[in-house]
């Protein structure tokens, strides 16, 4: 018996790395996998086809085709960028923590390895696969109470109403997230400013930060949602606009948050006697309704 | 936004450019960045902020001899890089020394 609870013992200690090293995705297909939500297009399909035409789908593009992570993959470009491809960990893409939260807590340092040579390589479609998917927000990110409300449930996705029975495969039941129609949700990743908690401080999105100072400072009252997730037949519409690959629909959004209005006068000044200098004055007034400044980032 | 004047033969008399975007350096020179991973902190910012107007006041002379001109003032937003351009607003108004 005492010979067997060693053994027990020994193999547990084998075995814990192993478990703990296997929730990990060794690979940039095994991430994708791992935070796969194209099973959800199937009752979701107006949800999941405007999120695929967001900016979510795809964050490490950038705009337009762009490889914008390129600059960190290569050598001597950023402080962060590696010096060899092949000895690239999570730490040289600090980007991760809001373009692709899920690889800081699910991807070995080889994600990264196969990240870098991906974007050398300029290859578009195996960086196109990591995605901010729906387990992303509707898992990872839905709790910011964990001391109070423990971490995300596997199993569960979060949303802004719970169901009960929730017929998926692995998601079987929504509870109700205390924070997915308050702006904090969306403040999460779109920036209070510069990012110090890195060893090489840097600043991305300040939209979080200009809500909260500039827009609920001056009397503001609507959350990020209200303006960018309007309900689009009684969904949310999970385009987040803008989308920036979308001219037309960006310059209208724009149009409707930014009015400008434009005054001129002509006339003849008087500069000094009989010295008349004919003058024109254009008076602009520029006024958003956005809730953060604009442009940001 | 581009503020441009032109004479009623479409010759350009002047024309202003005005920047609203905030300005960040990485806190180690004076040389303004582009891109998260070299900026630090925000510098200088002249965006448009919430629920505060930005006003501005251009002045045109207008050369000897024209008494008319053509004010287009353009409002555009730059993504990424300033060829990738987003206009918003298009405004144009003749303006008289003439009454």
């Amino acid at each position: 018996m005492k010979v067997l609870r060693v053994m027990l013992v020994l193999l547990m200690i084998c075995a814990l790395p192993l478990a703990a090293s296997a929730q990990k995705a060794k690979t940039i297909d095994e991430l994708a996998k791992m935070y796969d939500s194209s099973r959800c297009k199937s009752c979701h399909s107006e949800i999941y086809a405007a999120w695929e035409k967001s900016h979510h789908a795809r964050p490490l593009m950038g705009v337009k085709g762009g490889l914008m992570l390129t600059p960190l993959a290569t050598k001597g470009a950023t402080a962060f960028s590696p010096d060899d491809p092949k000895k690239t960990t999570i730490k040289n893409f600090p980007c991760f923590k809001c373009h692709l939260p899920q690889a800081v807590t699910s991807a070995e340092d080889s994600v990264a390895v196969e990240l870098t040579e991906a974007l050398l390589a300029k290859d578009s479609a195996k960086v196109a696969k990591l995605q901010i998917t729906c387990v992303v927000c509707h898992n990872s990110k839905s709790i910011i109470h964990k001391r109070e409300l423990g971490e995300p449930e596997n199993g569960v996705l979060y949303s802004t109403k719970a169901v009960d029975a929730h017929p998926d495969g692995t998601f079987k039941k929504v509870k109700k997230s205390a924070i997915m129609q308050d702006s904090v949700f969306c403040g999460q990743c779109h920036g209070l400013g510069p990012n110090l908690e890195f060893d090489q401080a840097f600043q991305c999105a300040n939209l979080y930060g200009s809500y909260l100072h500039s827009y609920v400072s001056s009397g503001g009252t609507k959350a990020c949602q209200e303006c960018h997730m309007p309900k689009v037949n009684g969904k949310a519409d999970h385009l987040i606009a803008p989308n920036f690959n979308d001219d037309k629909g960006t310059s209208g959004l724009l149009a409707k948050a930014i009015n400008l209005d434009v005054q001129t006068i002509g006339y003849e000044w008087l500069r000094k006697a009989a010295t008349y200098v004919p003058k024109i004055v254009v008076e602009t007034k520029i006024t958003t309704a956005a809730g953060h400044r604009i442009p940001d980032g | 936004m581009v503020v441009t004047a032109k004479s009623l033969d479409g010759k350009e008399i002047g024309k202003v450019e005005k920047h609203y975007h905030p300005q960040a350096t990485n806190c180690r020179d004076t040389k303004m960045k582009y891109g998260a991973q070299w900026k630090v902190a925000n510098l200088r910012d002249t965006s448009l902020q919430p629920n505060k107007t930005k006003a501005e006041t251009i002045e045109f002379d207008l050369p000897a001899g024209v008494r008319a001109a053509d004010v287009t003032v353009e409002l555009i937003y730059e993504d990424v890089n300033p060829d990738n351009k987003y206009p918003i607003h298009s405004i144009t108004k003749r303006v008289s020394l003439d009454k």
